[in-house]
């Protein structure tokens, strides 16, 4: 294939990433940290550049690991320990340079590094890199897209929960369950995107 | 009047809320007042309005506004679009009222407006239950977990459409009443909507049909000359901002005119006329964009909205596996609308602190 053509599948799973295949909305991934920390854009917004560059990070890494030990040695069957050894090797690893080199950086995006380690959007990003085959260009596409799809419903929901006054909110559903609701909600109208370049 | 208010003086007492013997009916007395007589008091929740304009007149409004719609769908597609209005009104009133009972509060006249549109973006045929499953969910789920009028995040009719759409896929999608065919005037009873003609034969429906309504669709979009002059006067009203509907429509032609010019995309994005007189885009941009309560409430905010709107509906309609985009489109937009207001702010303020 030359290289534009490369180029636009890339994009194309990038945007199927990040809308038709939104990680959190479509595939309810990484819903821990989406509940827990949507209490304000700000947080949410730390938050989201942690994911997005863990994502891609991750799936770089993962791609090459499987690409070049599993798959020889026939280890496939090893991917989900060795995806989640690699991921919590990345993010402390991430955690000591950003220490050492960038402290304002790690002052902003410190605190949810290591929360993103267990985020399960990550594990999924990598495994769903591996059953659809991805080369590397679109492995890192689709890494970013979807990040970014998980930036953007978690900056959506914080926006969201900013504005709501929960004194009228029926009490047993304040907290997570007014957030479930709109989560919900929010998934039922990415519907929409169903089909919108899902190829590739 | 004078022995109306005197008997409502009468019966307060009895609706008291803390001593009266219907203390549980309250609101429904409440509203029953208010109805003939202009309260006393302000509103007490969103949307203020800038004008010398109160919830009640401001809802009043959009009906009046809706009515050349409810007219013309009467007059295509038969007197059911009135049972069809009845149902909405009863499932989603009892939704509201119960609501407002367990509350103690006061019923919106908010819901006026709701039960109204959600018929009017519904297929013609739809049975009558499944009207009524639509308007609760929406209701229910839409509107008064967020704490009722004035606290919703999503359109509470769309949240029912999309709802009833992917809950009850063939009721939904199948039988689209042939405009005219209660009466008998019509060549066949069911036809494909002007959107789905395209979508799957690449016919574009005429525009004069398309203007006066004379084409299959849901109840109360297809009269695009009555939604026009609707949308005019509720502009010139005050009760809706001439900019969402503006950038709405704006970016629906500029971004189909660039997807129809492209050789490649041209069997798959309608071109721009066609674009915004088939399906429900006016319908959407002039009733339900525009709702104050789930669009961002900053001017700059309002724009980028509509923008938006625009560029997913384009999106949608053309790539989806669906055929109309304005439902999902809208609810997404409404999802993001907070955060539109937040970052318009906060760049504001930014602006006048370093400025």
């Amino acid at each position: 294939m030359n290289v534009s053509g490369e180029l636009t599948q890339a994009l194309v799973v990038a945007f199927s990433a990040a809308f038709t295949g939104n990680i959190l909305l479509t595939k309810f991934l990484g819903m821990c940290p989406f509940l827990s920390v949507s209490r304000q854009v700000k947080t949410a917004t730390g938050l989201g550049w942690a994911v997005i560059f863990v994502l891609t990070g991750t799936c770089m890494l993962n791609w090459a690991v499987y690409r070049y030990i599993l798959v020889p040695l026939n280890l496939e069957f090893l991917r989900f320990i060795l995806f989640i050894v690699m991921i919590a090797a990345f993010v402390q690893f991430v955690e000591m340079v950003l220490e050492r080199y960038s402290p304002v950086l790690y002052q902003n995006l410190g605190i949810f590094l290591p929360l993103i380690t267990v985020n399960c959007a990550i594990l999924g990003a990598s495994l769903f890199m591996v059953i659809r085959d991805y080369s590397f260009i679109n492995a890192v596409s689709f890494g970013l897209g979807s990040g970014f799809g998980w930036m953007l419903a978690i900056l959506a929901m914080a926006g969201i929960r900013e504005k709501l006054k929960p004194e009228r909110i029926p009490k047993g559903l304040r907290g997570p369950g007014i957030t479930l609701i709109i989560v919900g909600l929010m998934a039922l109208a990415f519907i929409g995107f169903t089909g919108v370049l899902s190829g590739g | 009047m004078k022995w109306l208010l005197k008997l409502f003086d009468a019966m307060r007492p009895m609706f008291d809320e803390k001593k009266g013997v219907f203390r549980l009916f309250t609101p429904i007395f409440e509203t029953a007042e208010n109805i003939f007589f202009y309260p006393a008091d302000r509103t007490k929740a969103f949307p203020h309005v800038r004008d010398p304009l109160d919830l009640k007149r401001y809802m009043g409004t959009v009906i009046v506004a809706m009515f050349p719609c409810v007219a013309a769908a009467v007059y295509y597609f038969g007197p059911r679009v009135l049972a069809m209005i009845l149902m909405s009104y009863v499932v989603g009133g009892i939704v509201e009222v119960s609501f407002a009972i367990i509350r103690k509060g006061e019923i919106h006249e908010g819901f006026f407006v709701t039960g109204m549109i959600f018929p009017l973006v519904l297929p013609p045929s739809t049975p009558l239950w499944v009207v009524g499953v639509g308007i609760f969910f929406g209701t229910f789920f839409g509107k008064e977990v967020f704490g009722g009028t004035g606290r919703n995040i999503f359109n509470p009719a769309l949240v029912g459409r999309i709802f009833v759409t992917i809950a009850f896929p063939t009721i939904m999608t199948s039988g689209w009443d042939a405009p005219g065919a209660w009466r008998g005037v019509a060549d066949a009873v069911a036809t494909a909507t002007p959107m789905a003609l395209f979508k799957t034969q690449h016919v574009l429906t005429p525009w004069f049909d398309l203007l006066i309504g004379n084409t299959a669709g849901s109840i109360g979009e297809t009269f695009h000359l009555g939604i026009i002059l609707g949308g005019i006067y509720l502009i010139y009203a005050k009760v809706c901002d001439w900019r969402i509907p503006a950038f709405y429509l704006g970016s629906v032609v500029l971004f189909s005119a660039l997807g129809s010019s492209v050789p490649a995309l041209e069997a798959k994005v309608a071109p721009p006329l066609f674009q915004l007189l088939g399906g429900g885009l006016l319908f959407g941009a002039m009733f339900m964009a525009t709702d104050p309560v789930t669009s961002p409430s900053t001017k700059v905010g309002k724009w980028l909205f509509g923008v938006f709107c625009g560029l997913l509906t384009v999106l949608i309609r053309s790539f989806s596996g669906y055929v109309e985009g304005v439902m999902f489109s809208i609810v997404i937009m409404n999802a993001f609308a907070p955060l539109i207001d937040h970052v318009v702010l906060a760049v504001k303020y930014k602006e006048a602190r370093t400025g």
